[in-house]
């Protein structure tokens, strides 16, 4: 599904330089759960948003489902992106103006979904995330677990190809971290693939496959199963 | 998915109730200000524009040269009208107008009311609104009488006036034949009721002499005449018809209706932009005024953009794009300027009858017409789009990777389009306070020049009915009575010029003093003593105590510098078919505009015409008491007319209705547009200290004193409001100075205004901000250094 080779990203400010990602390769095949570990500062965030079409590459070679997509223009990235990827953030990011139904709905929205079809689905996802009783409340009124699970929810309503998560668990505790984790490995199970960047041991050991990076480059691969 | 837009809108709104409140009730009060105005505008633009045959309808107008100046006038001989229909093939109509002023009488009800004499054909020319009866035959006697709906109501109640019949003038029966409907607020037209113009020959009053321009002339032109055409053939009417006789230079023109109003100003013999200029500046402020609105939504907006950075971020993870962005902001700034309009609306409804009272109209807002809905709805959408543009590519502007992971950089807090917006709005804000300034000094000054007479206790009363018959009883009886200390006639109110004239020679004058304007007053007697004006030489009229007296005038101080005239009293000047002979100077005093420069003056004696009774009430006796007297006298000798009066110092004062006016319009807007400035500057300061909210923190860890932080915050803003006052001073001073040469009377640009203008606005943004900053100042560090 994924395979980059010798991807460069430097980030500018005026005076300084920053190497983020510096000639890395990385392969995700379909029906994978990767998970990226390394320091703080290591690139696995600049690696999970250019995976993730929010950002571009300098130079390097990106294929997603066999098609180069290193040049696309901001408008082809987010076409390809809500249709095929979902997103699931540490800070959970729901829009707090809107109820839980509503914020998973807003990826149908904007992929053109019609509104009968748009019900069954979100219905289905919030089941699936057992938060349907919570549909009509709003983010703030939840607490951080059930916050998680409407943005997973919000993820996979489009049934993308690939998830992408950024320390899903950071801002949960263990019990609730726990649940998000069952959640993902199901999802993983029924064929979604899955990229989680974590700090976490006992999250990584959910994966298949563990990419250690450093300074913006991979240093090992830990094969899980 | 405006569904969903609508929802984000309503419930941000909602979740920020203060910033919402700012947000919304600057923009309501920036819009109701626009709609008062562009209400005042549309009334002005359609002056006298409804006629349906507005297109054909024009008004005659004389052009003549004045002392070397071109002028042009539309006050037209009477005989003009008739001639013009009889011998120009162009025209399809014409009809007079002349003002008059009546007594009318049903049983023991007496009414003094203002009118016109109009021609037959006057409604053919303009179609105002009829209630009742048939225009087309409306004056096909010389007895007949069209009322307004209102002056029917005053005379006849509420049964039908069609029919009846009313006494004007104490003598004649008039038959009312038709009702109109009370004249709207945008004609120029002043009538209560209209009359034939016959009547005015059965009484005398329809002379047929070219010189006499005291009414005004309307045509109808036939569909296709040509109007320059037209002007070509009728310049010279008044020049034929007078050769060989009075020799007059004065040509004739026809002015379209439709511009009559706008265009009013007379400049080289021609109308050029006279009340538009007025209209514009209006509609610039109305602009302005809805600018500084909008640019406060903007900083309002752009201020609250951390919290909506977020939901732009989740927007486009989950597959939104910029322009889909763009739209939600937009639509989302237009339900606010929705739902601001609404308050402005309700606002507009409150102050209108205030506005109403401050510029003497009678705007409404006309909720059956379409077209005032359509507008309400493009001034909604054009508000909204104007407000919300900048913050709409702003907010969508954002990249998610940075709002999501936190690394959003907060914008720069030093120079940036927020506080460009700032420097606009306070240069409004500066260049308005200042002008109130200067136009309230102005105000002042013309209002404390020296009249050169006497306004305490002085009176007059108009020589109604048989008055003038019995004057020297009446004179005699008010003097007897006590109530008076000195009574004199004179040619008007001594607060209105009714007459002036050329053609004068005296000893030593030359051909061209035969050009020089003197304007004319009149009196029997007592004039220095009644009025207070200062006699310098010689002695006042006096037709009872020097039979000669007839005969002799006053000249004030202007009128012997501009004769040149070494010994003046004893002099004769000629002119007005008489010798006149000087008896004595007085000061020069105001009768007509006291913005202007006092033109050369004669009292004449009673060789001349009398309209007026000056009277000075005896300030030894209270007043309601002399008023009674003197109501008894007048009574006595005039039973068909009731008694009025009139203080001179009131009557002075409607002379700065118009300046008075413009002084509390801009006070007005320029305290709303300080008002909206500061809802704005408040907002961005608040933003401001929220971006600086882990500076602060680290500041005070390090040991900054709350003082310190204060002034810190506040410098920023101060900063920004010297450069709109260095931006300001001198637009404001050019603007000024152009406004003051409309004044030949005027003050200089006082520099003082410029300074106070300067510390006002310091001390407003102090204010504002100050507030703020100290509460940022006094936070508690740990919380914001633990936030980050």
């Amino acid at each position: 599904m994924i395979e980059i080779k010798n991807l460069n990203k430097i980030y500018r400010t005026d005076e300084i330089e920053t190497t983020a990602l510096n000639d890395i390769s990385v392969e995700v095949k379909d029906g994978e759960f990767v998970a990226i570990m390394g320091p703080s500062g290591c690139g696995k965030s600049t690696l999970l948003n250019i995976v993730g079409l929010l950002d571009n590459p300098d130079s390097g070679s990106f294929l997603f489902n066999g098609q180069e997509i290193a040049h696309f223009n901001e408008r082809q990235r987010s076409d390809l992106r809500k249709h095929n990827i979902g997103f699931v953030f540490q800070s959970f990011n729901l829009i707090d103006e809107l109820t839980v139904y509503e914020n998973v709905e807003l990826p149908l929205i904007y992929t053109g979904v019609k509104s009968d079809e748009r019900k069954i689905r979100v219905e289905a996802a919030l089941d699936k995330m057992q938060i349907m009783h919570r549909r009509n409340h709003y983010p703030q009124q939840l607490s951080g677990g059930q916050q998680q699970r409407v943005a997973v929810a919000r993820a996979v309503v489009n049934k993308p190809k690939l998830i992408l998560a950024d320390e899903p668990t950071g801002n949960l505790d263990s019990k609730n971290g726990g649940e998000v984790m069952e959640m993902l490995t199901s999802l993983n199970e029924q064929g979604t693939t899955i990229v989680m960047v974590t700090h976490s041991e006992h999250d990584a050991q959910f994966s298949h496959r563990i990419i250690r990076m450093l300074d913006g480059q991979t240093v090992m691969e830990n094969i899980l199963i | 998915m405006f569904k969903n837009y609508f929802k984000t809108a309503i419930r941000s709104l909602l979740r920020n109730k203060g910033y919402s409140l700012l947000n919304i009730m600057g923009l309501a009060v920036g819009m109701a200000s626009t709609i008062l105005i562009l209400l005042w505008v549309g009334n002005e633009v359609g002056m006298d524009r409804f006629f349906s045959k507005i297109d054909r309808l024009y008004i005659m107008n004389n052009r003549d040269n004045f002392s070397g100046q071109l002028q042009a006038w539309n006050s037209t001989p009477k005989i003009l009208g008739p001639t013009i229909k009889q011998n120009y093939p162009d025209v399809e109509d014409m009809s007079r107008f002349g003002n008059n002023n009546f007594l009318f009488t049903i049983g023991d009800k007496k009414i003094t009311e203002s009118g016109g004499y109009v021609d037959s054909s006057f409604f053919k020319l303009f179609d105002f609104p009829i209630v009742k009866g048939n225009t087309a035959n409306a004056f096909n006697g010389v007895d007949k009488i069209v009322l307004t709906e209102s002056f029917a109501k005053t005379l006849f109640g509420d049964t039908d006036p069609i029919g009846k019949t009313v006494k004007v003038d104490s003598s004649d029966i008039f038959t009312v034949s038709a009702i109109m409907k009370d004249l709207p607020a945008n004609t120029t037209f002043r009538f209560k009721y209209l009359m034939p113009w016959t009547y005015r020959a059965k009484i005398n009053d329809d002379d047929k002499y070219w010189g006499n321009n005291s009414i005004q002339t309307f045509v109808l032109l036939k569909e296709g005449a040509k109007l320059s055409t037209f002007n070509q053939k009728v310049r010279d009417i008044t020049i034929n018809h007078t050769k060989g006789n009075d020799n007059s230079t004065t040509q004739v023109f026809a002015f379209p209706i439709r511009d009559k109003y706008l265009y009013n100003k007379s400049e080289n013999g021609k109308y050029v932009a006279g009340n538009l200029v007025t209209v514009r500046m209006f509609s610039i402020i109305a602009g302005l005024i809805l600018l500084i609105a909008c640019i406060n939504f903007m900083n309002l907006s752009t201020a609250r953009s951390e919290k909506r950075a977020k939901e732009v971020g989740v927007r486009k993870v989950v597959g939104a794009r910029k322009g889909a962005l763009v739209i939600q902001f937009m639509l989302e700034s237009i339900i606010l300027s929705f739902i601001s309009f609404l308050i402005a609306l309700l606002l507009v409804v409150i102050v209108l009858p205030f506005f109403n009272d401050l510029v003497g109209k009678k705007l409404a807002i006309r909720y059956g017409n379409f077209i005032f809905w359509g507008l309400s709805l493009l001034f909604i959408v054009f508000t909204g789009i104007l407000a919300g543009s900048y913050p709409a590519f702003f907010l969508s502007s954002f990249s998610p990777v940075k709002v999501l992971k936190g690394t959003f950089k907060k914008a720069n807090s030093k120079i940036n389009p927020r506080s460009v917006l700032v420097v606009i709005q306070f240069t409004f804000a500066i260049v308005l306070i200042i002008s109130t300034i200067i136009i309230s000094q102005q105000m002042h000054y013309i209002q404390n020049r020296d009249r050169g007479y006497n306004q305490d206790a002085l009176v007059f009363s108009d020589m109604s009915g048989d008055i003038p018959k019995k004057y020297p009883l009446i004179r005699q009886e008010l003097l007897n009575s006590g109530a008076v200390t000195s009574v004199t006639k004179t040619m008007s109110p001594i607060t209105q010029q009714y007459s002036d004239g050329w053609g004068f020679s005296w000893p030593g004058s030359v051909k061209e003093d035969e050009k020089l304007d003197f304007t004319r007053f009149s009196s029997d007697a007592q004039f220095v003593k009644t009025m207070g004006v200062k006699l310098l030489q010689g002695r006042d009229i006096d037709i009872y105590q020097y039979p000669t007296d007839s005969a002799s005038i006053l000249l004030t101080e202007s009128a012997v510098k501009a004769m040149r005239l070494s010994n003046p009293v004893g002099s004769v000047v000629k002119g007005d078919g008489q010798d006149w002979r000087v008896v004595g100077i007085v000061k020069d005093f105001i009768i007509a505009s006291p913005t202007e420069k006092v033109s050369p003056m004669m009292v004449l004696g009673p060789h001349s015409w009398f309209t007026t009774i000056h009277y000075r009430l005896n300030p030894a006796r209270p007043v309601a008491d002399n008023l009674k007297t003197i109501e008894n006298i007048f009574k006595k000798y005039n039973s068909a007319y009731p008694f009025q009066y009139n203080f001179v110092d009131a009557e002075y004062a409607q002379k700065f209705v118009s300046i008075e006016r413009t002084s509390k319009l801009t006070t007005l807007f320029s305290a709303l547009t300080i008002i909206i400035s500061c809802l704005g500057l408040f907002g961005l300061a608040a933003y401001m200290a929220e971006v600086r909210t882990k500076e602060i923190g680290v500041r005070k860890v390090l040991g900054a004193s709350i003082t310190s932080i204060t002034t810190l915050l506040s410098k920023d803003f101060l900063r920004l409001v010297i450069v709109a006052l260095l931006i300001a001073v001198p637009i404001a001073w050019y603007a000024s100075h152009q406004w003051l040469l409309n004044f030949q009377y005027r003050i200089g640009v006082p520099v003082w205004a410029f300074v106070l203008a300067g510390v006002l606005s310091i001390l407003i943004a102090i204010l504002t901000v100050g507030f703020l900053s100290l509460r940022a100042a006094k936070a508690n560090p740990t919380k914001s250094l633990r936030s980050e």
